[in-house]
């Protein structure tokens, strides 16, 4: 009896109440369930991009030879990428035996050593099962952030998730680990439905330092979470504290700032890239991805009554921004997936548009051939794989490849930018029309 | 329901075409797609020897001997420029030959008449890269770099069956060779198609627990016969 009572408690707190009590919901979610995890173990052992072989290496030589600066960008990804492979291998024996390969700084050598290991599979599926449990966690918690009297809706944002095709191809075939900070970031979300407004900064604080991608969303939250002139002060400290913490933590541990080492990183260019020079040489010059950026909080800003819908509607929106204006690895589109998920509900047609970015997203690989594409198949036969012409090289033959991905990557632009106005039009549905933001009622 | 089985259709549709892709490319005579490929391809057809070389529209010299015990009955020359050279002797060829961003690729073939074994020394850009030099359909590679075939080799090559070669022969060793995450593994993957099976076509089945057992039943007589034929794959 107290065994049911338990599994009852279990599926009710997994599941939400409502779902669980209907039992045709409740299969269905199971059913969505057993096929989404089903699609996501095919690819488990078999497919990966060279860079979460290299985030491994980095969380060896944390583990094998006591090194907490080898990932000095991502410290606390690589925390837990070493407390993960820390723990696997001492359960999988095989796993300690790839250390001299993990461990070997030529990472061609490493690469190739790794693929063409007996066991290559089963390491590629323990590195990929760290992913899969942030994605188990994301797809429960995804439930409870939005259509709480609506269980029908619910299941939906649970299916869309389950068969998100950018969720399964970002962790499972190419093999990145943004999930660990977009679970952050929902358990953020959560926490700020629920108005823990600092437990709610807290958290997303934490994702900042791990992925420094959810401080697009710090003034969001704290515009959303702040009820008094206070609290916008303490929630905003709240919110870089985690990066602070990072920041310290670096300069005592290894005399250097994280911030301005970041910032001086391509990766932070990637946002400043696209720009308006007003005057030839530098000085003048807009930053174009920080202007929109700006425009999009000032909106929400003036907003009278801040939902919790609207919030995610404007999550999406930063993040469809950022990927329309801005170069993008194809692992950053996941940003904006736990936002878009509850807009494929409310308008299907987003759902369309999203998988077009995914077919784009594949196209756009060709930035990165040939790790992109013929090389995530070399677990198989690298030697076989690594030998296959380039999908560029191809193309070469017909028409210039930068100019062939760059009309596809235009209209990935176009199709995101038709997405943001979607979702301007959901705001303005959930706002009545818009007429409910202070500039009016100031009219 | 609608969606999921569209969207199991679409993931249906994207793995057949990535092993369509895989087929093609291995299943070919030879397959090189000049100006991408990049390396020596060689192969037999109607008794002639064929040597053809591709690189990516990247400057770059290929060069070589190829000698034998036997004559050099006749040679035919493809895609040559005229700054190309070849030299033919009795039984030896001596050819050096470039490529660059207007040419594709070049190549020749010969008749070899009574001989046991053609010797090949072939090199890109004044070095040796054995895995650029790829020998019959499955493109195998030498493993040395001055590397003997023998008369009969192209036709064992051929007769070689397809999960002897690239890049399954390599895939199938590799699942043997692991088979304890082999089969746990195919195991998860049964379970849960299983469970799918159970709360989908079973549900409203009499015999309910009848065919969940029978199916459990079928999985481990599926493990057990993959285990043989993975075991005579590799062999």
């Amino acid at each position: 009896m107290k065994i049911k009572l338990f599994f009852n408690n279990l599926g009710k707190a997994l599941l939400t109440k409502d779902i669980f009590e209907d039992k045709v919901l409740s299969r269905k979610l199971y059913k969505y369930f057993l096929i989404g995890l089903l699609v996501r173990l095919i690819f488990l052992p078999f497919l990966y991009m060279r860079d979460m072989l290299s985030i491994y290496q980095r969380a060896a030589e944390t583990v094998f030879t006591g090194n907490f600066g080898s990932d000095f960008h991502q410290m606390l990804t690589n925390l837990i990428h070493s407390a993960y492979l820390f723990i696997i291998k001492s359960v999988v024996p095989a796993i300690s035996e790839l250390s001299p390969i993990l461990l070997e700084e030529d990472t061609w050598l490493s690469w190739v050593g790794f693929n063409s290991t007996y066991n290559v599979f089963t390491a590629v599926a323990l590195f990929k099962i760290l992913y899969l449990i942030f994605d188990l966690g994301c797809m429960f918690l995804i439930l409870r952030l939005s259509f709480d009297d609506e269980p029908e809706k619910r299941l939906r944002v649970f299916k869309f998730w389950m068969f998100n095709p950018i969720v399964i191809f970002v962790l499972y075939i190419f093999a990145r680990h943004d999930i660990i900070a977009v679970f952050a970031t929902i358990v953020a979300l959560l926490l700020a439905k629920k108005n823990r407004k600092y437990w709610a900064i807290a958290v997303l604080a934490l994702g900042i330092a791990i992925r420094f991608f959810p401080i697009m969303l710090l003034p969001l939250f704290v515009l959303y979470l702040a009820r008094s002139k206070k609290d916008y002060v303490v929630l905003s400290l709240v919110g870089v504290s985690g990066l602070a913490a990072v920041e310290l933590f670096s300069f005592l541990s290894f005399g250097r700032s994280l911030i301005f080492s970041l910032m001086n990183t391509q990766f932070f260019n990637y946002l400043l890239w696209p720009k308006l020079e007003l005057w030839p040489g530098g000085h003048g010059i807009i930053f174009i991805f920080i202007a929109v950026y700006v425009v999009i909080i000032l909106s929400f800003l003036h907003v009278k009554k801040k939902s919790f819908d609207l919030l995610l509607n404007y999550g999406a929106m930063i993040y469809l921004t950022f990927l329309s204006l801005c170069f993008f690895h194809p692992q950053y589109v996941l940003w904006s997936v736990p936002f878009l998920v509850f807009l494929f509900v409310r308008r299907k047609s987003l759902v369309y548009y999203h998988w077009f970015q995914f077919v784009l997203v594949l196209i756009l690989l060709l930035y990165w051939s040939p790790h992109g594409n013929t090389f995530m198949l070399a677990t198989i036969d690298y030697r076989f794989f690594i030998y296959l012409p380039k999908a560029n090289s191809v193309i070469q033959l017909f028409y210039d490849d930068a100019n062939f991905v760059n009309i596809f990557r235009s209209i990935f632009t176009g199709v995101s930018i038709w997405m943001i106005y979607l979702i301007y039009k959901d705001n303005k549905r959930m706002l009545g029309n818009g007429l409910n933001n202070r500039e009016y009622h100031k009219i | 329901m609608k969606s999921v089985s569209s969207t199991a259709k679409i993931i249906l549709l994207v793995l057949t075409s990535v092993l369509i892709l895989i087929m093609l490319s291995g299943c070919r005579g030879i397959f090189y797609i000049p100006g991408a490929s990049y390396g020596y391809y060689i192969w037999e057809e109607d008794g002639s020897i064929y040597v053809e070389w591709s690189r990516d529209r990247v400057d770059s010299d290929f060069s070589g001997s190829i000698s034998t015990d036997g004559k050099i009955a006749a040679y035919d020359l493809s895609e040559w420029e005229e700054e190309d050279q070849i030299e033919v002797s009795e039984n030896k060829i001596e050819f050096s030959a470039a490529l660059d961003e207007e040419d594709y690729s070049d190549g020749f073939s010969f008749n070899p008449r009574d001989y046991t074994y053609l010797e090949f020394d072939l090199k890109i850009d004044d070095e040796y890269d054995l895995a650029r030099i790829n020998l019959g359909s499955f493109l195998e590679n030498p493993e040395e770099n001055i590397f003997k075939v023998e008369e009969q080799y192209f036709d064992q090559l051929r007769e070689r069956q397809w999960y002897k070669k690239h890049p399954f022969s390599e895939f199938f060793y590799k699942l043997y060779s692991n088979k304890y995450f082999t089969f746990v593994y195919l195991f998860i993957l049964g379970i849960i198609i299983i469970e799918i099976l159970r709360i989908t076509v079973f549900i409203d089945k009499k015999r309910k627990m009848v065919n969940i057992a029978v199916s459990y039943a079928v999985l481990i007589a599926a493990e057990v016969c993959i285990y043989f034929i993975l075991k005579f794959l590799v062999g």
